[in-house]
Formats: structure tokens, sequence, C-alpha cells
């Protein structure tokens, strides 16, 4: 497992690696901003600096589960999958490695992030002195959106992790509806829109069970949904592993 | 040692495999023979585990191919199939990785045999090379079964040669070497059975020595008779 985890890590490398790069051009212009805070450039490049770093952490997330699907993809259709189903591993570890790489991935970058915007928004106001006015303005902001989380760092780390669960059971549905794509439906007519339907389909199942929970309020409520999304992933791993042993051709 | 039992394989309408019965023994040399399309590929992907079959069984040592007959059988697909990011190094580092029996050593040695570069990248490649490099890393395996599909495409002359060579050192009293292609020439110099196959199902499999001793005829021969206009006759 350790050694498909290896090579799952090197396909996938260079699309963080941008992730990465354009992270840091974008943390420079703010560190520059904030240096050069009392010029017109300085007021003009720290908003869009903010912008552009908030656009990173939601689209970066994203663009690496993405790429684990269409990484997917590629093994289970093109002449490289060889590389990867000639070895003598099966389907649970095949899947198991790319659900854990993307896992890790995911939570790696969150945690990233979200230091990085800790870090960013404690030097903006380190540096403007009104650090107590802006937690009563993103107070205020999650009020109108009627989201009853304490600012606490129990209640960000349960916003974090009901999120990044959720979008990990996301790409472990879209694993699910490739590997019935690429094995059950290849060469069918309207296997596009039926996986299409098939990945909307699952989703809603996902979202009608996770509401079904006995949940509760607040931070309570982020956990199950994160753990829900988290036993959600875990059912799509097995039922794509078994239909991947059984039926996939590449 | 590899045995397939009326093996099939369909692709929509279009039946590729059709009820393939056969049993390849080891310490021998095959020669799988047909014409484009005539099923040697999908045959080998089967026997391989890297497809399902619509119906039927293909089994290694009496065990049904999958995970266990993989650390065993060394296949090599016709079309190139390395990660495009991987240099000719990497390709090597890979099967060390995965296959116990795989040998760096032998990979090395065959590398300079084959005149390759480790820095080079397989995207780089031409498709000698890729040819070359496919042949190299898949015989550096010390596996019980070798099926090397159309290994001499895309190659020159000396370097069939040296191919050639490589495959016949490959052959032992414990081991099964596989081969498909349409050069039959090329082949009557390495195999010592061959298997004829056309439009999906079996003609027959013959010992070729056997075959010149019996019918008078060689292997290129009895391909004309096969696949030629003249009637044939089913095994």
């Amino acid at each position: 497992m350790t050694k498909l985890l290896k090579y799952e890590i090197k396909k996938t490398w260079l699309t963080k690696l941008i992730v990465l790069g354009i992270t840091g051009v974008a943390e420079l212009a703010f560190l520059l901003g904030l240096c050069l805070k009392d010029s017109s450039a300085g007021e003009k490049i720290i908003p869009v600096s903010i912008l552009t770093l908030v656009m990173i952490a939601f689209g970066g997330v994203m663009v690496i589960g993405i790429q684990s699907v269409l990484t997917l993809h590629r093994d289970m259709n093109t002449k490289q999958g060889y590389m990867l189903f000639m070895t003598p591993r099966s389907s649970y570890q095949i899947v198991g490695a790319k659900m854990l790489e993307n896992g890790i991935s995911i939570a790696l970058s969150g945690v990233f992030f979200f230091a990085l915007g800790f870090l960013d928004i404690t030097l903006m106001f380190a540096r403007y002195g009104e650090l107590a006015e802006l937690w009563k303005r993103i107070r205020e902001l999650l009020d109108m959106f009627r989201v009853e989380v304490p600012i606490t760092p129990a209640g960000i780390g349960a916003v974090i992790f009901a999120s990044l669960a959720s979008w990990l059971a996301t790409v472990t549905i879209a694993y699910l509806a490739d590997i019935i794509s690429s094995a059950l439906l290849n060469g069918k007519k309207f296997n596009g829109i039926l996986t299409f339907v098939l990945f909307i389909a699952l989703n809603i199942l996902m979202n009608y069970m996770l509401r079904a929970l006995p949940s509760g309020q607040g931070i309570t409520q982020l956990v199950v949904i994160g753990v829900g999304s988290l036993v959600f992933s875990v059912i799509m791993y097995i039922a794509s592993s078994i239909l991947m042993e059984r039926y996939l051709s590449v | 040692m590899l045995k397939s039992e009326e093996l099939t394989k369909k692709f929509g309408g279009k039946t590729a495999v059709d009820h393939v019965s056969m049993e390849l023994e080891k310490g021998h040399i095959y020669a799988m023979l047909g014409p484009n399309g005539s099923g040697k590929t999908t045959w080998m992907k089967m026997a391989a585990g890297l497809m399902k079959p619509t119906s039927g069984t293909v089994s290694f040592e009496g065990m049904p191919v999958g995970l266990e007959s993989r650390k065993h059988v060394a296949y090599m697909s016709t079309e190139p199939y390395f990660y495009s990011w991987m240099t000719i190094r990497d390709v090597g580092q890979y099967y060390e990785d995965f296959f116990d029996d795989f040998s760096m050593e032998k990979y090395r040695q065959l590398l300079r045999e084959m005149e390759l570069e480790e820095e080079m990248k397989t995207k780089t490649l031409s498709s000698g090379m890729a040819a070359k490099l496919k042949i190299a890393v898949t015989l550096a395996r010390d596996a019980s079964v070798y099926m090397l599909d159309e290994p001499f495409n895309g190659i020159d002359l000396l370097a069939r040669d040296e191919i050639r060579r490589c495959i016949i050192s490959e052959a032992a009293e414990d081991k099964l070497l596989l081969l498909s292609s349409h050069l039959v020439e090329e082949m009557e110099a390495v195999a010592d059975r061959a298997v004829f196959i056309k439009y999906g199902k079996l003609v027959e499999v013959r010992d070729l020595e056997e075959m010149r001793l019996t019918d008078g005829v060689s292997m290129a021969d009895r391909y004309r008779e096969i696949y030629g206009h003249t009637e044939v006759k089913q095994a």
C-alpha cells in the first residue's frame, strides 16, 4: 500500500506544486501590500491579494480532489493504466491508496490554507491594530447566514473538518461513478450522461442521509456531518473496490 | 501452466475471443499467430488479468488469474504504457517496487545492451526505443510466464536480433514464453510451438518440429494454409 501511495503522490505532485506556487506569489503580494500600507499601491494590492488567496484556498482544495478523479479516470481508460493494474495489488489496495492520498492531500491543504489565513489576518490586524473589530465583523457576517458556530478554535476546527470531509465524500462519489462508467457502462450509449446522473443522485442521497442523522446544533452538528461524510466515503470505497475487482477491464 | 477454458470476450456485438480452450505448458516458447484483429491481444490481456472475460475461465497453475498470478506472469503490452513523467530509471524502480522477481542488475545490463540511457524520459523515446524498454523491463523479471505482445514491432533488424537473443536466453524448463506476432518468419526462429487463432477462434496448437516431420510444412507454410485462401481445419 505504501508503494502505491508513493506513486499516487508522484502522479499528482505537479498540480500541488503549481497551487503552492500561485499561493506563494499571492502571499508575497499580500506581504508587499502590508509593507506599502500607507501608499495607494498598498491599498490596491492588499484587497486583490486577499481575494486571490481566498480563491486559491477554495480552488486549491477543489482542484486536488478533481485531479484525483482525473488520475483515476486516466488509469482506467488509457494504456498507462497497465502500469497500475498489472502489479500484484488488489483493487482494495489500489482504490485505498488513491483515496488515502486524496484524503491526506485535502486535509493537509485545508490545514495549510487555514494556518496561512490565520497568519495573514493576524499580520494584517497587528499592522492596522483593529483585530477586535475584525472578529466582530466576521461574527456579524456569520449571523447574517444564520451560522450558529462560535468563533473559537473548536468552532473553526469543526467548520474545517465538516467542509473537508464533505468534499472528500464528494470525491469518493465521483470515484464510484467513474468506476461504474469505466467498468459497466464502457462503450454503451449515454455513458457520460448516465454517469453524471449517478454522481448527482449519489450526492443527493448522501445529503439526505446526513440530514437524517440526529445532529443537534452548532459544533455538534458539524462534527456529525463530518463523521457521516467519512462513513459515506468508506461505503463508497468498498463499493468502488468491489466493482473494480469484479468488472474493470483495462 | 496457463489454461483457458471456453474463454470468450465480446465487445458490444463483436466477439474478439470465441470459446477458446487450450493449455500452454512450461518449457516451451509459443508463437501466437494470427492476422490483426484475430484475438491474440485480447486473449493475452485476459491471461494477464487486465481484462475480464465475458464467459469462460483462464487459470495459472490451476488458480484463476488475478492477484497471485500477477506475481508470476510478466506481460508486455504491444502499446507503450509507461507513465509519461517517468525516466527509464523510474520505470526500473517502479518494477523493483512492485515485483519481487525483478532484478535491477539485469535491467541495467539489458539497457546497456539495448543502448538506452537511464536518464531519458519515457515520453521522449522513439517508438523503437520504447519497444526496447518494454522488452528490457519485462525480461528483467524472473517470471514463470512471459507474455510478449508483438515484441518485434517498430524495431530495426539489428535490435530484433538482440531481442530474439534475449528472449531465447530466458527459455527454461520451468518457464513458459508466449509471443504474439504477425511477423511469422521472425517467430519461426524463436518458437518451438505455435498457436493459430483466426476470427477469435482457436484453430490449432502445434509442435513445430512434429509439424515439420509429419506434415512436411514449416510454420510459415501452415500460416499461409490457415490464413490464405485454403480451407481452415478446426481443432
